[in-house]
């Protein structure tokens, strides 16, 4: 109870800029007659959205499925690539580089390449998703694998353990402040990259949808899906926050308050 | 648990060791030909200037460096990877960020595979010995620099190892801790017989402490002087005041003067 109070004080600055925003937008409109095609006021948004929530709902089910596959696939992905590339000075001279060329190849762009080889389905969405959020995590990880302190490191071979014995009580736990950070910004990437993903090509999902409306000029449903994505992608952030508080809370508290409690 | 008596420091031989590091086309020659010998329970310290290479021949004692040249033998076996049997203070306390203070000394047993639990309350004797009593449940973050070096003494101690390699283990604390813990370690050290090698820039700390203080040369590090510290132990009030203690004290500045690294 105390924490949800905390939570609400720490947050009551953004929900009142908010709120006001939100009204302002409102009357503006209203105030300006600015015509609803270009800008529908938010009553009109939420009246749109309850109209074709079932829809809507569908779509985001199949949307927040790519996306968070992707975003789980990047993990999975990264972390032990990571790893592998901070512990071998092969890897990191050979792979790596070649990892860090790839990635300035423009992603979306070698988007619709992968409906040529994979199809309209679900797989395509999942490896762009996976794309965009990869590298972040990657760099972030190494940085973190190799945050080790020479002294801490030498400390730790007079002791004479053995190596997964020091990864576990040394390394991953030095490296995790790093590796969500990189976690964070692969989630804050996803929501992107799932939209993008179908805008591509798809027959369902919210981005399929947004085009949809948007070329029948129902500007109230954009928003809706607009708004509708933004929360999925803040929910995926704040769960990964969530984690990271759990998993790390050493790190966590040691923050400056307002960098993480936005 | 600890008599002196059926425990037994290692001994250290140091044979014509020199090192030099080199990255690209910069070469620096840390040290040069250094002989010494340690007996078994004896406790050496070293002085020397800054950057004479007191760190690099801790470092290579230690096995977390390989020498240049010639050969070092710990308990008789030759250094030729990192070695356990030792207990290490660096310079700078290097801790655990997500560890409390008593989980970071208790660390040191962990990584060595014994039970953190039967340790506890050693660490909890030692901890409060070095006035960290009211802290073990600290995080690093929430300490000063001195008590954070302080828990890394006691990380170095805790497994009772039959060679310390102590560096300037005292440097980031203040006069009156220093003190104390010089008091300490001195007390810890007749109990225990530990073999040590003690780094510090402290000419009177060296002097309090040990049973031979080793004057280096400046970079590249030689030894300049050897000198037998015959006072008698514990070094209590009355002997660091003596005027025997002064002279050996004396005898070191003088050492640097002469070298140029003091200058009046
Ligand atoms: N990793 C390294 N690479 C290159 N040079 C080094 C390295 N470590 C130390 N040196 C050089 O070796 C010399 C000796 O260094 P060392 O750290 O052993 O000195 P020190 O006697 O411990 O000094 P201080 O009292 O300031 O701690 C210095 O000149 C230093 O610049
Ligand atoms: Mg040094």
């Amino acid at each position: 109870m105390t924490a949800l109070l905390n939570w609400t004080k720490r947050r009551a600055g953004p929900l009142i800029v908010f709120a006001i925003l939100l009204l302002l937008w409102e009357f503006g409109v209203k105030l300006f007659g600015i015509k609803e095609y270009l800008l529908p006021p938010p009553s009109k948004v939420w009246v749109e959205f309850l109209k074709r929530a079932p829809a809507v709902m569908d779509a985001a089910y199949v949307t927040s499925r790519q996306l968070l596959a992707g975003y789980l696939l990047s993990i999975v992905v990264s972390v032990p690539l990571a790893l592998v590339v901070a512990r071998s000075r092969f890897v990191e001279q050979s792979i790596y580089p070649v990892v860090v060329f790839l990635q300035i190849i423009p992603k979306i762009a070698i988007a619709p390449l992968f409906i040529i080889w994979l199809g309209f389905g679900f797989a395509p969405k999942v490896i762009i998703v996976f794309l965009l959020c990869f590298f972040p995590i990657v760099v972030a990880s190494v940085a973190g694998f190799k945050s080790v302190d020479p002294e801490i490191a030498d400390f730790a071979r007079t002791t004479g353990a053995s190596e997964w014995k020091l990864f576990r009580t040394i390394q991953l736990p030095q490296a995790l402040p790093d590796i969500f950070t990189g976690l964070k910004v692969g989630a804050a990437l996803s929501a992107t990259a799932a939209i993008v993903a179908e805008f591509v090509a798809a027959d369902r999902g919210l981005g399929y949808l947004l085009l949809q409306y948007n070329g029948q000029f129902e500007t109230a449903m954009v928003f809706a899906i607009i708004i509708i994505l933004s929360v999925i992608g803040l929910a995926v952030y704040y769960a990964v926050e969530l984690i990271e508080r759990l998993a790390i809370p050493w790190h966590v508290s040691q923050r400056p308050a307002g960098v993480t409690g936005a | 648990m600890h008599n002196g008596v059926d425990k037994i420091g290692s001994s250290v031989d140091i044979a014509g060791v020199a090192h030099v590091f080199r990255r690209g086309d910069m070469v620096t020659h840390a040290i040069e030909h250094v002989d010494l010998t340690i007996a078994a329970g004896e406790f050496v310290a070293i002085v020397g200037p800054s950057g004479c290479g007191k760190s690099t021949l801790l470092r290579i004692v230690a096995g977390l460096l390989r020498n240049s040249a010639g050969n070092v033998k710990v308990a008789g076996r030759d250094v030729t990877g990192p070695q356990t049997e030792i207990g290490i203070v660096f310079q700078s306390p290097v801790l655990l960020d997500w560890r409390n203070v008593l989980d970071n000394v208790l660390v040191q047993l962990e990584l060595r595979g014994l039970d953190p639990a039967k340790y506890r309350d050693e660490a909890l004797r030692l901890l409060g010995k070095v006035g960290l009593g009211d802290f073990t449940d600290r995080m690093p973050r929430e300490l000063s620099g001195g008590m954070r070096q302080r828990c890394a003494i006691v990380r170095g101690l805790i497994h009772d190892p039959p060679l310390l390699l102590m560096d300037e283990p005292f440097g980031a604390l203040d006069a009156l801790t220093r003190e104390q813990m010089r008091i300490d370690l001195e007390k810890l050290w007749l109990d225990r017989r530990h073999t040590t090698l003690f780094v510090t820039h402290g000419i009177s700390e060296a002097v309090a402490l040990a049973d031979r203080v080793i004057v280096m040369t400046p970079r590249p590090g030689k030894i300049d002087r050897i000198i037998d510290i015959d006072l008698p132990r514990p070094r209590n009030k009355e002997i660091i005041a003596s005027a025997k203690f002064s002279e050996y004290c004396e005898e070191i500045t003088e050492c640097f003067m002469r070298r140029g690294v003091i200058q009046y």
